[in-house]
């Protein structure tokens, strides 16, 4: 039904995805796993038509090579690009958005059917708001069923929940799953989400631009169980990961059931990639019990809280998850701690003082480590200038500069990309050396926002195994946010916001003594639903 | 063409401009524009700071005094001082100029003997200064004249089209002009490149939404809006400016749909070059203004440009709106001028061009 042949993807002077060759029966939903700049969305393009490419896409004997020939396809297509709702006008109502998509569609109005989209969606009752006021599970919400108006024969969707709360997320599957059932459409669905990998009936594997491996999600976790132990260890021929290891050569372990996450850790060690080892020295640091502590701190914007008075507490050597979707109030938080938003309710006190006024962060500044969202790296300068220059900011001298740039290059591995320059260099290269600017001046407490989004899962494995060590060595708390649920497994202990509001405080021993056998995807929407 | 997905698209930006309020940009934009410049620029030179040093003090002194007290062009004063200390007044921006009727002024002049008249002007701004002198000249012929010195000839002279020689007649048209060419440009770039700053442009992209479709849905609106423009300048500039209108409506308002359609080519281009509404909007002001301005004869006439400066001038299309705004503001030939049909045709042309080229550009897909 959908035929790919070979298709490459090539933007100014990088290749998107090189030679994606798969094939597609109606009534599937293919699935693409893979990181950011990983080739899924190039893929996606060239299959929309919206993309030049090289090579044949066919669908329903439809043959097209470029975006004109495209054109014939478009009638059964939709295509719901990534990012929160970005196909929406913030000015018009959700009853205006289904009046404009079905005159452009050139689909007649069918009240049963519409009526059965809304109240999929949850939106029926929401017909009359603009869409620039709903929130961004209900964007993606609105967005995904617009697509479907058309009864798409193919349906593409980039990474429709990415950022989106766990419940939203649900639903967004349900909707999906539904659908392709009874109009026996084709999907093809990215995500960045392992667990929803499971849902899907076949799977494509994308690494570096290519497609690593193929198949149903059971065959290629079998593929790989010959190489799964038991456990964590520490050594160059092995990943660990999720409490599982990975090797090519036989381990004297216990076998495991292997996760689909493996495919890739086995694929890195087959091409010869070796694991980076890590070890610090031991640091002794002196420090309060309690390094964060808020009470009630609450951020308003104009008539949107976007934090409602939330309490959090940062104990000495512990790593906190602050978890939520998009827009839940994470970022805000942060940035309230660290003095760039104002606090408009509530206390801080940060490493035991009372924080009222700019001085009270003053002489802080040296003890914070801060690394933002999208790591705010100088595109224009390499990698070593960027980091001389944060060196710089911290007053250090260029002795020591040179000696902490040659340490933190050769422990986290970016010794080789020094003179490059970050947009040039994979996420997770960026990751690493961001990390390593916000370590320069030898902080007590860092406060990591967002550093995993996007990044793909090998340098994700290596990144939290960074962060346990320097908490154990180096004895530094770690503030870090997240909208990967499952991520909250590496934390000490975790904080859910949901709208601003605190749903879950508790340790993450605890949270699994509470609830056995659960993932914490699945526990994190029982405290949403407000069920736990 | 699918007549109900353009109505879709026209009703959806419709409700869009009206909601995110960019329609008061699209009104008020030009009307502050031909307003506040029709104010603020003034090529004639009037209450200029004068200060007179009569140090002749006879009847002919005081009569030039009067002449020059009397017109709104001088403020003058008569100060008793040194040369240097009236100089000192130029250089503390308290005068514009003075005026030094020296000793034995009238005597000399009476016996034709070279009688001489020292005037210093503050040349920071040269065209004010050329002004000036020229003023300064017209005062002091007539004031001769009147007493019966015997000037060797005489100049008749006569203004034709704008016999007042009011500035608001030669500025208004040519503002009109400009902001008719820089306003549709900006708004026709931004409704497009804002679809592609947000990501809606996929609904496009992605859709069987043909791209003829897509240019008269995105093209139509600021065409519509700015035709009412047309009328509204026109009313300010009859109105609140008082400048005649001596030819054709239907001239000035044929000529100025075209103009619209023009700058809206221009802004289909800038749209397909960015993909920002900060750059698009930059780049849009930066190529319309400087033609709008300099090359459109407001400020210097096309016929006194040279070389580059020439050419420059009759590529843009400007030039040929403001000759045509001129006429039907001004001198009335309309199309019994051969030289207004042939630049209405050009008028055409650069259109027709623009939406041409634009819409072969114009690609649906991703760069």
């Amino acid at each position: 039904m959908l035929e790919v042949k070979n298709v490459t993807v090539k933007y100014k002077n990088i290749v998107g995805v090189r030679n994606v060759s798969f094939k597609a029966d109606s009534g599937e939903i293919i699935g693409f796993i893979g990181a950011d700049g990983a080739g899924k969305s190039s893929t996606m393009h060239a299959i929309a038509g919206v993309k030049r490419f090289e090579g044949e896409i066919i669908f329903r004997g439809q043959v097209y090579h470029s975006p004109k020939e495209a054109e014939k396809i478009k009638p059964q297509l939709s295509l719901m690009p990534q990012g929160l709702g970005l196909v929406l006008y913030d000015n018009l109502s959700v009853k205006e958005h289904f009046e404009f998509f079905r005159n452009i569609r050139e689909v007649k109005r069918d009240i049963e059917y519409e009526k059965r989209l809304l109240n999929m969606a949850g939106l029926y009752e929401f017909q009359d708001r603009l869409a620039g006021h709903l929130s961004g599970g209900m964007r993606q919400k609105l967005s995904l069923i617009l697509a479907l108006l058309p009864r798409p024969k193919l349906l593409i969707l980039d990474e429709p929940t990415t950022g989106v709360d766990p419940i939203s997320r649900r639903e967004l599957w349900d909707i999906v799953d539904g659908f392709r059932k009874k109009e026996g459409i084709i999907a093809l669905i990215s995500t960045a989400y392992m667990q929803e990998a499971e849902k899907m009936d076949k799977l494509l594997l994308f690494d570096e631009g290519e497609v690593i491996a193929r198949g149903k999600a059971d065959e290629l976790k079998e593929s790989i169980k010959d190489y799964t132990y038991e456990g964590e260890i520490e050594s160059e021929d092995c990943f660990s990961f999720n409490n599982r290891t990975y090797s090519l050569k036989p381990l004297n372990l216990k076998k495991a059931s292997p996760l689909l996450e493996g495919v890739f850790f086995v694929n890195a060690l087959k091409k010869g990639k070796k694991n980076l080892k890590i070890e610090l020295e031991e640091k002794e640091a002196k420090l309060s019990e309690v390094v964060v502590k808020a009470e009630g701190l609450t951020k308003k914007f104009g008539s949107f809280i976007a934090d409602d008075h939330v309490d959090l507490e940062l104990k000495s050597g512990e790593i906190l998850g602050l978890l939520g979707a998009n827009g839940a109030g994470k970022t805000t938080f942060m940035k309230m701690l660290l003095g760039l938003y104002p606090i408009d309710e509530g206390e801080l006190y940060l490493l035991g003082k009372r924080i009222k006024s700019y001085e009270d962060r003053l002489e802080l500044k040296s003890k914070i480590g801060y690394m933002s969202q999208r790591f705010a790296l100088y595109e224009e300068m390499s990698v070593k200038e960027n980091m001389e220059y944060f060196a710089k900011m911290h007053d250090l001298s260029p002795k020591e500069t040179k000696e902490k740039i040659e340490y933190f290059s050769t422990l986290f591995g970016f010794k080789k990309y020094l003179n490059d320059f970050p947009k040039d260099l994979p996420l997770g290269i960026n990751q690493r050396f961001s990390l390593s600017v916000a370590l320069l001046h030898e902080p007590v407490v860092l406060f990591l926002d967002e550093p995993t989004s996007g990044v793909d899962t090998i340098a994700r494995a290596t990144f939290w195994k960074f962060l346990r060590e320097i908490k154990e060595k180096w004895k530094i708390s770690i503030l870090i946010t997240t909208h990967y649920m499952s991520e909250a497994e590496y934390c000490d202990r975790v904080v859910v916001l949901k709208r601003g509001k605190k749903i879950v405080d508790d340790e993450v021993k605890k949270l699994h003594e509470k609830f056995p056998g659960l993932s914490f995807e699945e526990i994190f929407i029982k405290y949403y639903e407000g069920s736990a | 063409m699918k007549l109900g997905v353009v109505k879709a698209y026209l009703k959806k930006e419709f409700i869009d401009l009206w909601r995110s309020k960019m329609i008061v940009m699209v009104y008020l934009i030009p009307m502050m524009v031909v307003i506040l410049f029709g104010y603020g620029i003034r090529m004639e030179v009037t209450h200029s700071r004068t200060v007179i040093i009569d140090r002749d003090n006879t009847k002919m002194s005081q009569e030039i005094i009067r002449a020059f007290s009397t017109t709104k062009y001088f403020d003058t004063k008569v100060l008793n001082i040194t040369d240097n200390e009236a100089l000192r007044l130029i250089k503390q921006n308290k005068a514009d100029l003075f005026i030094i009727i020296p000793h034995n002024f009238e005597k000399n002049l009476m016996h034709s003997r070279n009688a001489e008249i020292a005037v210093y002007i503050d040349g920071s701004f040269p065209l004010r200064a050329t002004t000036l002198e020229g003023y300064v000249q017209g005062v002091f012929l007539n004031q001769l004249e009147k007493n019966g010195v015997k000037v060797p000839f005489k100049i008749n002279q006569r203004n034709f089209f704008n016999e007042s020689m009011r500035d608001e007649n030669g500025i208004i048209p040519g503002l009109i002009g400009l902001t008719m060419l820089i306003a549709p440009a900006i708004i026709a770039a931004l409704l497009i490149v804002k679809e592609k700053e947000a990501g809606t442009i996929f609904n496009f992209y992605s859709s069987p939404v043909s791209k003829i479709e897509f240019l008269i849905a995105k093209l139509t609106p600021p065409f519509i809006l700015y035709s009412f423009n047309t009328f509204i300048l026109f009313l300010i500039a009859v109105y609140i400016f008082k400048v005649p209108f001596k030819g054709s409506f239907l001239l000035y308002f044929l000529a100025s749909e075209i103009y619209i359609v023009i700058s809206i080519g221009i802004g289909l281009l800038v749209s397909i070059i960015t993909s920002r509404q900060v750059t698009a909007l930059v780049l849009t002001v930066l190529i319309t203004v400087i033609p709008g301005f300099l090359y459109s004869g407001i400020l210097m006439p096309i016929s006194s440009m040279t070389g580059e400066s020439y050419i420059e001038a009759h590529m843009f299309p400007v030039m040929y709106y403001n000759h045509l705004l001129y006429d039907a503001f001004l001198i009335a030939q309309g199309f019994n001028s051969p030289k207004n049909v042939e630049y209405f045709f050009i008028l055409i042309f650069y259109a027709a061009a623009l939406l041409f080229i634009g819409s072969l550009l114009l690609k649906k897909e991703l760069k």
